[in-house]
C-alpha cells in the first residue's frame, strides 16, 4: 500500500461522502471530489454573521458546519436552521482552517497554540503551544497532528493530548498546510523551499529550492509532489528525493494550493487563471481566466473545478468552459465547501452564507 | 453639554485646531464644492519631533533608477537592494549604509513600515523592498519583533503574501479585522468634518501609529488615484492611517485635497514619520488604486527617497503626468466633465476616463501645512543610475 492509498483510507475513516473534515475536504487534497452534482447556486438558504472578518475555509461534517473567525471564535452551525451550536472563543485571531480527527475539532491560533475541541460540548480537550501565530492547518496522520507556525517551526503533537513529539525549525515562516504520507510529511516555507521531513523524528529528508517564498500547501498524486510558489512556477518535485520532474510558469505568484483528481493538478495563480496540468508532464490541459488574482485553492466536483475570485466560478473539468458563475463579491475569499445542492463560503466581513 | 461639545472644547484647549480656507476650487472653469473646515485633535501632551515631516531633508528627493530591478513582474533582490543602498546615502550624505539609517532609526525603536498593498498582486509595495528595509533594521539591531509591517486591510496583505514572504519574527498587522471593525483605533485622535451627508463625521487614528510605534518607514507605491489624482507618501500614510476615509470622495467630487495633507499633518503621525521610500518598480499610470491590467502598469524600476512627501509625492506627480502624456491620455488634473464616468468598467479600460475629479491639488495642500515642499523649482532632485 503507497502513502496515498493509506491517506485516502486514513481520512475516509473519519467521513463519509459528504463530510468535508479539512482544508480541501479530505486529507488527500482532493477538494470534494466526490460531490457528484455542482448546479449554479440560485439563492441563500441561510447567512450569519460570526465575527469581523473570517479567513480560513469552514469544514463540514454530518449536519454542522464549522468556521473559525478572526474574532476568535470557532462556531459549530447547523446547517439546516444556520443557528450556532456552539462557539469556543479562542485567544486570539484565528487564520488556520480547522481539521476534524475523531471528535475532535483541531486549529491553530495566532497565540500560538493549536486548539483541540470536543464537537459534541464545544469545549477544550487540550491545547498546546508553539512560539509565534499558527496559520497553517493542523494536519493529522496516524494519530498525530503536525503544524507550522509563523516563527518557522514545524512541529508534531499527539492527537490524544497534544504533548509534543518533535520539532523542526525551517528557514522562514510557515503558512502552507502539511501534506501527510507514510513516514514523509512535505510542506513549503517562506524561505522558498519545499521540505520533507521523516515524519517520526522531524529530520530534513530533503529540501528543494524555489526563487522566492511558498504560501501553497503541497499534495501528493504519482509519488510527486506539486506546490505553487511566490516565483510565479508551479512545481513537481519526486516525493522520495525531492529532484525537480517539471516546472510550470505562471504570470504571477502561486499561493493557491492545488487539488488534484485523475491525472491532473488543478491550481490557481494571481494573474487571475485557473491551469489544469497533467501529474507526468506538467503539459497544460487548459487555463481559464476567472478573475483579478487567485488565492484559494480550486475545489472539484464530479464535473467541475471550482474556484473562489470574486465570486464563484464552475469551469467544466475536461475543457476549462466557465459553467456558471455566482457573486457574492470581492468580500468572499476562502474557499468553497460543496455538499450536493448547497454550498458554503464565508466572507471578508464576518458572515457565512448558505447557497444552494 | 454632550459628548461631542465637549470633546471639541477639550481638543482646542490642547491639541485640537480647526483648518479651512482650502477652497474654492476652480480649475479651468469648473467649480468644484468647497472642503469644509476640518477639526483636527491629534494625541494630547506628545512631544514632537525633528524627523517628523518634513523631516531632515526639506526638499530633498533621490531618485535612484535601474531597469533591471524589475523583469518581467519579477523584481530583483540583489539589485533593489544595491538600489536602496545608493539612495540612502545620497540622502543622506553618508558614506556607509548603517550611518546612513542611523540618522533615523535607533536599535530601540519599534518600527512601523507603512506598506501599500491595496493594488496586489499587480502593483503593491514590493515584499523584495520591505524585505531588504527589515535587514538594514536588523543590521542595526532593531529585534525583528519590533518591526511592524502594516496597512489597513490585512485581507490585502495577504493578496500580496507578505504573511509569506517576510522574515520570521517581524510582525505583520492589519488594523481592522473586517471593513466594519473600528476596535484598533483611539477615538481621542481624530480629524471631523462632514463632507457629503455621512452620519460618522469623524476618522481616527489607528491605536499602533498613535501608540505602538515610535518610528514609521514609509513605503508607497506609484500610482494614479482616480480621486486624489496620485496616491504617494501623503495619501499612503494619512488614508492608511486613519479609519473613515472613503466618506471623503462621492463621484464625480472628492475632498481627498485638503484631507490627505490634513491627516498627515496630525500628531503623533507627523513626528513619527521619518522617511519615505517609494517603491517606483511598477508605475501605475491609470486606474489605480486598484488596477490589474497591464496595460497600464509600467516597469518604471525606479526608487523614490526622501523624508519630505511633498517633495517626493510632487516628483511622483510629473512623472506620471510624463507618463500620460506619452500614452496620450488627459492630464490628472483634467476636469472636463466629458471625461467623467459613473461606469467603472469603462474607467479600468478607457484611460481617457475617470470616476472623479481627480484631486492631486492635495500635495500642494500638504506643503501649505507644512509638511514639505511642493514648489519644483525649490526641490533638490537627485538622479542616480542604480
Amino acid at each position: 500500500m503507497d502513502g496515498m492509498e493509506e491517506a485516502l483510507i486514513f481520512s475516509q475513516s473519519f467521513r463519509t461522502e459528504k463530510d468535508w473534515v479539512t482544508l480541501l475536504c479530505d486529507s488527500s487534497r482532493t477538494g470534494g471530489l466526490g460531490i457528484r452534482a455542482l448546479k449554479a447556486p440560485k439563492r441563500a438558504r441561510w447567512q450569519l454573521h460570526v465575527g469581523n472578518s473570517v479567513r480560513s475555509a469552514p469544514i463540514f461534517r454530518g449536519e454542522t458546519l464549522y468556521v473559525a473567525s478572526l474574532s476568535g471564535g470557532l462556531h459549530a452551525i447547523d446547517v439546516q436552521s444556520g443557528r450556532t451550536r456552539w462557539k469556543f472563543l479562542a485567544g486570539d485571531q484565528i487564520h488556520s482552517t480547522p481539521s476534524f480527527c475523531g471528535n475532535t475539532v483541531l486549529f491553530g491560533c495566532d497565540d500560538g497554540k493549536v486548539y483541540a475541541v470536543d464537537d459534541n460540548t464545544g469545549t477544550k480537550v487540550w491545547e498546546t503551544a508553539a512560539s509565534a501565530e499558527i496559520w497553517a492547518s493542523p494536519t493529522v496522520r496516524s494519530a498525530v497532528v503536525y503544524f507550522g507556525s509563523a516563527d518557522g517551526w514545524m512541529k508534531a503533537v499527539r492527537v490524544e493530548n497534544g504533548t509534543s513529539l518533535w520539532t523542526r525549525q525551517l528557514g522562514g515562516r510557515i503558512c502552507s498546510t502539511a501534506y501527510a504520507a507514510e513516514g514523509h510529511i512535505y510542506v513549503g516555507s517562506g524561505d522558498g523551499k519545499v521540505y520533507s521531513l521523516d515524519s517520526s523524528s522531524g529530520d530534513i529528508l530533503w529540501e528543494a529550492a524555489t526563487l522566492n517564498g511558498i504560501d501553497s500547501s503541497p499534495v501528493i498524486a504519482a509519488n510527486t509532489v506539486l506546490i505553487g510558489s511566490e516565483d510565479f512556477f508551479f512545481y513537481a518535485f519526486d516525493a522520495n528525493t525531492g529532484t525537480l520532474r517539471w516546472k510550470y510558469e505562471t504570470g504571477l505568484g502561486i499561493s493557491s494550493s492545488p487539488a488534484v483528481f485523475d491525472d491532473f493538478a488543478a491550481v490557481g495563480s494571481k494573474d487571475g487563471f485557473v491551469y489544469v496540468l497533467e501529474v507526468q508532464t506538467g503539459r497544460l490541459r487548459w487555463k481559464t481566466r476567472v478573475g483579478q488574482a487567485v488565492t484559494a485553492p480550486p475545489v472539484l466536483s464530479e464535473n467541475a473545478v471550482c474556484i473562489q475570485a470574486g465570486g464563484t466560478a464552475a469551469l467544466d473539468k475536461a475543457t476549462g468552459k466557465v459553467l456558471w458563475r455566482a457573486g457574492l463579491g470581492a468580500s468572499v475569499q476562502s474557499v468553497p465547501v460543496l455538499t450536493g445542492n448547497v454550498i458554503y463560503v464565508a466572507s471578508v466581513d464576518g458572515e457565512v452564507y448558505a447557497i444552494e | 453639554m454632550d459628548r461631542r461639545g465637549f470633546v471639541k472644547r477639550t481638543c482646542l484647549g490642547s491639541a485640537g485646531l480647526f483648518l479651512g480656507g482650502f477652497g474654492p476650487n476652480i480649475q479651468e472653469g469648473i467649480l468644484l464644492p468647497v472642503p469644509p473646515p476640518i477639526q483636527v485633535c491629534g494625541l494630547k501632551d506628545f512631544k514632537t519631533s525633528p524627523l517628523g515631516m518634513p523631516g531632515l531633508f526639506p526638499g530633498r528627493v533621490v531618485q535612484v533608477s535601474d531597469p533591471r530591478s524589475i523583469a518581467g513582474n519579477r523584481v530583483s533582490q540583489g539589485i533593489i537592494r544595491r538600489m536602496l543602498e545608493l539612495g540612502m546615502k545620497e540622502l543622506t550624505g553618508e558614506s556607509t549604509v548603517r550611518a546612513a539609517w542611523l540618522k533615523f532609526i535607533e536599535p530601540t525603536d519599534i518600527v512601523g513600515i507603512k506598506i501599500n498593498p491595496s493594488g496586489a498582486p499587480a502593483c503593491c509595495s514590493s515584499p523584495e523592498l520591505v524585505r531588504e528595509i527589515i535587514s538594514a533594521l536588523q543590521d542595526l539591531r532593531v529585534p525583528p519583533h519590533n518591526i511592524v509591517v502594516y496597512d489597513r486591510y490585512e485581507y490585502e496583505m495577504d493578496i500580496g503574501s507578505y504573511q509569506t514572504l517576510l522574515p520570521p519574527g517581524v510582525r505583520i498587522e492589519g488594523i481592522q479585522e473586517g471593513f466594519h471593525d473600528d476596535s484598533g483605533y483611539d477615538p481621542k485622535v481624530y480629524c471631523e468634518a462632514r463632507f457629503f451627508v455621512e452620519w460618522e463625521t469623524r476618522s481616527y487614528m489607528a491605536s499602533l501609529v498613535a501608540h505602538g510605534l515610535t518610528k514609521i518607514i514609509n513605503v508607497p507605491t506609484m500610482k494614479d488615484h482616480s480621486a486624489s489624482g496620485v496616491t504617494g507618501c501623503l495619501k499612503n500614510l494619512g488614508y492608511g492611517t486613519f479609519s473613515n476615509v472613503a466618506r471623503s470622495h462621492r463621484a464625480p467630487y472628492s475632498f481627498t485635497d485638503p484631507l490627505i495633507g490634513v491627516m498627515c499633518s496630525v500628531e503623533p503621525l507627523r513626528s513619527k514619520a521619518v522617511l519615505h521610500i517609494m517603491d517606483g518598480t511598477r508605475q501605475v499610470w491609470h486606474g489605480g488604486p486598484l488596477t490589474q491590467a497591464q496595460d497600464f502598469i509600467y516597469p518604471a524600476g525606479t526608487l523614490y527617497l526622501g523624508t519630505d512627501p511633498v517633495a517626493v509625492d510632487t516628483i511622483e506627480l510629473e512623472a506620471i503626468e510624463r507618463k500620460r502624456r506619452e500614452r496620450g491620455a488627459p492630464s490628472v488634473w483634467d476636469v472636463d466633465p466629458k471625461n467623467i464616468t459613473a461606469n467603472p468598467e469603462e474607467f479600468y479600460r478607457d484611460p481617457a476616463k475617470n470616476l472623479f475629479y481627480r484631486r492631486p491639488g492635495h500635495i500642494a495642500s500638504g506643503g501649505k501645512l507644512g509638511l514639505g515642499i511642493s514648489d519644483l523649482k525649490h526641490i533638490d532632485h537627485r538622479v542616480l543610475a542604480g
